[in-house]
């Protein structure tokens, strides 16, 4: 029985053809591509702030079209090798979201959160191509948003799961799913041929020391995510604390100290990422 | 109309018509009263065979009513030989020849026309037909990028017409080293990536006539207003460096080098792969000829092959 819901629900997340983020970003976004003069640099930096947006350009630019698959993880590189008149076109075809609002809003602050201390894990650490890590840390969770749109009874279940029995999101996804967005995230990293660091930081943030080849980006999105939930930005689902994994600090030859320098890095620049409402311009009229 | 199809082709079209109907011919033959299409008339497939063979048209017609040969056989020898089977061909059948479902698949023709054969529907059918091919017939089939003849018409074109403008060649350094390392299908990718990163960069100068071709291997050519060519390569390099280290196992990556074998059989390093462009520029109409353009290209392009790193190379003397 258990085995027959993982397979329905999979052809269910791998059918997803519409999906959609939320309007600030993308309202931006559209405003950017009208003037052709605009830059891909400035495309970029606004894209990166947004998990779905950042996720269709590098589906797409891994896609078997262009025959490269498997090895863009940069979104300023995904948007030269599309081109101007794919991107407008990828933006021109992203719908928003009409319902559930308020929840994504707090999943895409938990997420370009993630993305921002990810990357400072990343520095800290002194690996090479943190904006690298960045993206991974954008990505974490895309598997909830992707369960939202497809399964949305199912997506509901846990909410209501977290609130009535108190469990963390991906414990409840996996008492009413009988698996996690983890799971979710590698079979759609799989199936659109994003490079294996990110589809195993993605598949791995919760167990980093079970990624086959790219520990060291699972487990910096892990203290990422660590770090993010600790100051309590955004919302990945339920207000749980991470239980920060020994294994991951040691894969990055980090000690808990060093984090204390992670942390301030985040309460620096958090300016910069909370500066980005999610809600619609004109939410707060 | 007759202007209109002086501006679809770049010279006069060579079109065989295969046909023992002389209303058939005399229709054609009334279609391009400006010559645009030159028509030369077959009443006998056979013999028309080894004309065929001999100067390949541009286009050739063939009517089901030859009463030597299918049409269909005719068609199918034609592609059935690669070197032929770029020349496309119409077929003009009758509405009964229809009934029964075509195997397109094995009858590679490029169209059909039915009879009652409408005059207009013919010329545009020709037009379309004669259009399609020389878009498919020179396209580089990994980048779908124009090919050396439409590189060499444009060119060509450009400095008859006496415009200034810019033609960059670049090519990969150490392109072959990579290739002996990984294979040729990660060599592929290099160079739908190369291919991807020169057209974007080039498109991005918005309001501009600009081009891109597809020499063939590592070697692609970009044509741009003098005014922006350095603009121009300095942004191709620079998007490229960033993007070529991903396409390296992640150790040769963190090493900046690859271990393979050279061209004499010993074991080398090579750096990672770059980017070498040599700028030609046409001011004042100097260059006479394609081939001279070709010529000074190579003469820089050595030049920008001594620096191991990316780079470009201006060929000054014209300024």
């Amino acid at each position: 029985m258990e085995e027959d819901l993982k397979t329905s629900a999979k052809g269910q997340i791998l059918s997803i053809r519409d999906l959609p983020t939320l309007p600030r970003v993308l309202d931006e976004v559209s405003r950017l591509v009208q003037d052709p003069n605009t830059s891909i640099e400035a495309i970029s930096k606004v894209i990166s702030r947004d998990q779905v947006l950042s996720a269709k350009v590098l589906k797409m630019v891994n896609s078997p079209v262009y025959g490269f698959s498997g090895r863009i993880s940069s979104v300023q590189h995904a948007l030269v090798l599309l081109g101007f008149n794919v991107i407008r076109g990828v933006i021109i075809s992203t719908s928003v979201f009409d319902m559930m609002v308020k929840t994504m809003e707090g999943l895409w602050e938990h997420s370009v959160g993630c993305s921002l201390a990810t990357g400072l894990v990343a520095r800290k650490a002194g690996l090479k191509d943190p904006d690298e890590y960045s993206v991974c840390g954008l990505l974490h969770d895309l598997g909830k948003v992707v369960a939202a749109v497809q399964l949305p009874e199912l997506h509901k279940a846990v909410g209501e799961t977290v609130r009535t029995m108190d469990m963390r999101w991906l414990e409840a996804e996996k008492a009413v799913l009988g698996f996690g967005h983890d799971r979710i995230n590698a079979w759609l990293a799989q199936h659109w041929r994003l490079p294996v660091t990110i589809k195993e930081a993605m598949s791995y943030h919760h167990a980093p020391d079970r990624a086959q080849h790219y520990q060291q980006h699972a487990a910096a999105v892990h203290i990422g995510d660590f770090v993010v939930r600790v100051f309590e930005y955004g919302n990945g689902g339920d207000d749980q604390a991470v239980p920060l994994s020994p294994a991951a600090l040691k894969i990055l030859g980090l000690q808990l100290a060093d984090l204390d320098s992670v942390m301030d890095g985040f309460a620096e620049n958090l300016s910069e990422v909370s500066g980005v409402n999610f809600a619609p311009e004109d939410a707060g009229k | 109309m007759t202007s209109m199809a002086l501006t679809l082709f770049p010279r006069t079209q060579r079109a065989f018509l295969l046909t023992p109907d002389p209303e058939l011919a005399a229709l054609f033959q009334s279609l391009w009263p400006g010559g645009e299409v030159e028509w030369t008339v077959f009443e006998r497939g056979r013999r028309a065979m080894e004309v065929i063979f001999n100067e390949p048209p541009d286009l050739l017609v063939v009517d089901n009513r030859l009463e030597d040969i299918a049409s269909t056989e005719v068609a199918t020898i034609v592609k059935s030989e690669n070197v032929y089977r770029q020349l496309p061909v119409i077929l003009c059948l009758d509405e009964a020849d229809l009934r029964q479902p075509w195997n397109w698949n094995e009858m590679e023709a490029d169209d059909f026309l039915v009879r009652p054969v409408s005059p207009v529907q013919a010329r545009e059918r020709v037009h379309l037909t004669l259009c399609r091919a020389s878009r498919a017939m020179d396209a580089n089939p990994l980048t779908k990028l124009p090919g050396n003849t439409s590189i060499i018409q444009r060119i060509q074109d450009l400095i008859d017409r006496k415009d200034d403008f810019a033609l960059s060649y670049c090519d990969l350094d150490y392109f072959k080293s990579f290739n002996d390392k990984y294979g040729f299908s990660r060599g592929d990718e290099v160079l739908m990536m190369t291919a991807r990163v020169i057209v974007n960069t080039i498109r991005g100068f918005t309001g501009i006539r600009t081009f891109v071709g597809h020499v063939g291997g590592d070697d692609f050519v970009f044509i741009t207003p003098a005014s922006i060519a350095e603009e121009a390569c300095r942004r191709v390099v620079d998007a490229f460096d960033g993007i070529v280290p991903h396409f390296y196992d992640e150790d040769d990556r963190d090493r900046g080098s690859i271990v393979s074998t050279d061209r004499q059989g010993e074991v080398r390093t090579f750096p990672l792969m770059a980017l070498s462009i040599a700028v030609v520029f046409n001011t004042g109409g100097r260059l006479k000829h394609f081939g001279e353009a070709s010529a000074i290209a190579m003469g820089l392009k050595k030049k920008a092959k001594e620096n191991p790193k990316s780079c470009y190379v201006l060929d000054r003397r014209s300024e």
